[in-house]
């Protein structure tokens, strides 16, 4: 016999949650779509200024760049972390678990603040090339792209490594032992078994990414230079510095949109993968 | 020779494989190998490897109100919040549980769609909502946002919990004439205490780290730790910062491994 709950309790039970949702969730969200539309009147100025700004479309331009690149280079390092996670004994793993989750739960203004420390012209990096190269190499980490890009991996890694790692255990082994008997070579296995049967992960992992990395805010303002500036550090900068809220506004909606769509992909891939099964 | 070929190849694939594996462990805790000996090196520049050993930086954070006066304004915030998100989202967790109704998937995803929605955003949409109400710079401005936040990882830790734990109890206990809020409190919640506990680290942890919205709603009378750290990172780049983040690396090093050991068991018991 299942136990369910009567309707009345069901209702007094998700009230709280629809209060809370609606007051503080919902509303705000609304207004955002309110005020990106009207300023003592009816107005579309904000989404014609998103559509005609320069300014706007290179930061779109640069959001999007910085995206990929840093979905990127994340893909990589946390495949590699997952493999290597994937082939020990759970009891082995554990250990190594922590050293992928710690950095999850670390703030990101520590990880940024140290990156200041490890990428700066004074910085660990920099130094180490001195002393290897006896002052001849120097590499500008900061207030650029590559000091964006390095801090946003570090970021999206765990976000990656875990939904990778997730299909690798979930690979029959004996398709790998298969393949080794009939004479394939370890890149061969990889390419032709382990990677595409972990697409489904990698998928998920780079849609994750990919939509934090579209609303990142702390980590472009803080090791970016004004040229790396991202649809967040926009609406940021509308609100506070020329106080034009309508715009800021149509920016946040347009970024809603993008991550709205990258979700529903998420949602669907999802969804095909239960059917399959 | 094509056997010899064959193992050598392999021992490459192993090599890269496991190089880059290595390079990945390192990239993530480079962060914090950095940041935590340079907060014992003390004086007045930051340098790696310090040359000293003090505590000269976290004294200065304990004795300068201006810092450790947000560390205690996080921790209001960060307690209150996980006790809204456990009150609202325990009895919410249970009805999706126990209960089929219309509309039931769509308000989940509706619970968990916080966690989707670009925090920027959110930000923005509480600051034009608490301005017009006039509560931008009030605690209670930053507490209810941050329940919002973390709403969706209460829900998921405790769902899980009460996946596994079997209702005919309840039903049980129903039968013998137990309320339902009789049985919730002494039939449910002691099955489930372990994914209350993970959910409640996650809420505090969560709050208390959160800049993004944070940075938007708070003034000078409500500032937590990390919209302070976030302007001295912006503006001074002050030593002390070493010691904030040693002091926050611990706690979320804390947390991480509590989460960690209590969750296995959980799944132990399945």
């Amino acid at each position: 016999m299942m136990h369910t709950l009567n309707t009345r309790t069901v209702v007094v039970l998700l009230t709280p949650l629809l209060v809370l949702l609606l007051a503080f969730f919902l509303w705000p969200l609304g207004l955002v779509g309110w005020t990106s539309i009207y300023d003592n009147g009816l107005t579309f100025s904000g989404y014609e200024r998103v559509a005609s700004s320069t300014l706007i479309h290179r930061v779109m331009g640069n959001t999007l760049e910085v995206s990929v690149l840093a979905t990127i280079t994340s893909l990589v390092l946390g495949y590699a972390i997952a493999m290597h996670l994937a082939r020990m004994s759970p009891r082995r793993r554990g250990p190594y678990l922590v050293m992928v989750m710690l950095p999850f739960w670390t703030s990101i203004l520590v990880k940024s603040f140290a990156f200041t420390i490890v990428l700066g012209n004074a910085g660990v990096v920099n130094q180490f090339l001195d002393w290897l190269s006896g002052g001849a190499w120097h590499v500008e980490m900061m207030f650029n792209r590559v000091g964006v890009i390095v801090g946003m991996t570090n970021y999206l890694l765990p976000f990656m490594v875990l939904p990778i790692l997730a299909s690798l255990q979930n690979q029959n082994r004996n398709l790998h032992f298969a393949a080794e008997i009939m004479g394939a070579g370890p890149v061969r296995i990889f390419t032709k078994i382990t990677l595409p049967l972990s697409l489904p992960g990698v998928f998920a992992g780079c849609l994750m990414c990919l939509t934090l990395s579209l609303g990142m805010y702390i980590t472009p303002a803080l090791l970016g230079g004004r040229q790396d500036m991202m649809l967040a550090n926009l609406i940021d900068f509308y609100t506070r510095q020329t106080l034009d809220w309508t715009l800021a506004s149509a920016i946040a909606i347009v970024l809603l949109v993008f991550s709205g769509l990258l979700i529903l992909m998420m949602l669907r891939a999802q969804n095909n993968q239960e059917a399959v099964r | 020779m094509n056997a010899r070929r064959r193992v050598d190849s392999r021992m490459w694939w192993l090599l890269v494989r496991t190089i880059l594996a290595w390079i990945g462990y390192l990239f993530l805790l480079l962060p914090s190998l950095v940041i935590i000996p340079i907060s014992f090196g003390g004086g007045k520049e930051l340098t790696f490897p310090p040359t000293s050993f003090s505590l000269d930086l976290f004294r200065q954070f304990f004795n300068d109100p201006g810092w450790w006066g947000t560390a205690v304004q996080s921790t209001i915030v960060a307690v209150l919040t996980t006790l809204i998100a456990l009150l609202v989202g325990l009895p919410a967790t249970y009805a999706f549980a126990r209960a089929k109704f219309r509309g039931s998937k769509l308000l989940e995803l509706l619970a968990m769609s916080p966690m989707l929605v670009p925090v920027i955003v959110l930000g923005l949409g509480m600051y034009i909502h608490l301005a017009a109400l006039q509560m931008v710079n009030t605690t209670f401005g930053v507490v209810m946002a941050h329940s919002v936040i973390v709403i969706p990882f209460m829900i998921v830790s405790v769902t899980s919990g009460l996946r596994h734990i079997d209702p005919s109890l309840e039903t049980v206990a129903l039968l013998m004439g137990a309320s339902r809020f009789r049985i919730y409190m002494e039939v449910v919640l002691p099955q489930i205490r372990t994914s209350v506990i993970v959910g409640a680290l996650f809420a505090f942890l969560i709050s208390f780290d959160e800049i993004v919205v944070a940075y938007f709603i708070t003034g000078p009378e409500s500032t937590t730790l990390p919209v302070k750290m976030y302007s001295a990172i912006r503006w001074e780049i002050s030593p002390v910062l070493a010691a904030v983040s040693t002091l926050l690396t611990i706690l979320s090093l804390v947390v991480c491994l509590a989460i960690m050991a209590l969750q296995p068991q959980e799944s132990q018991s399945t």
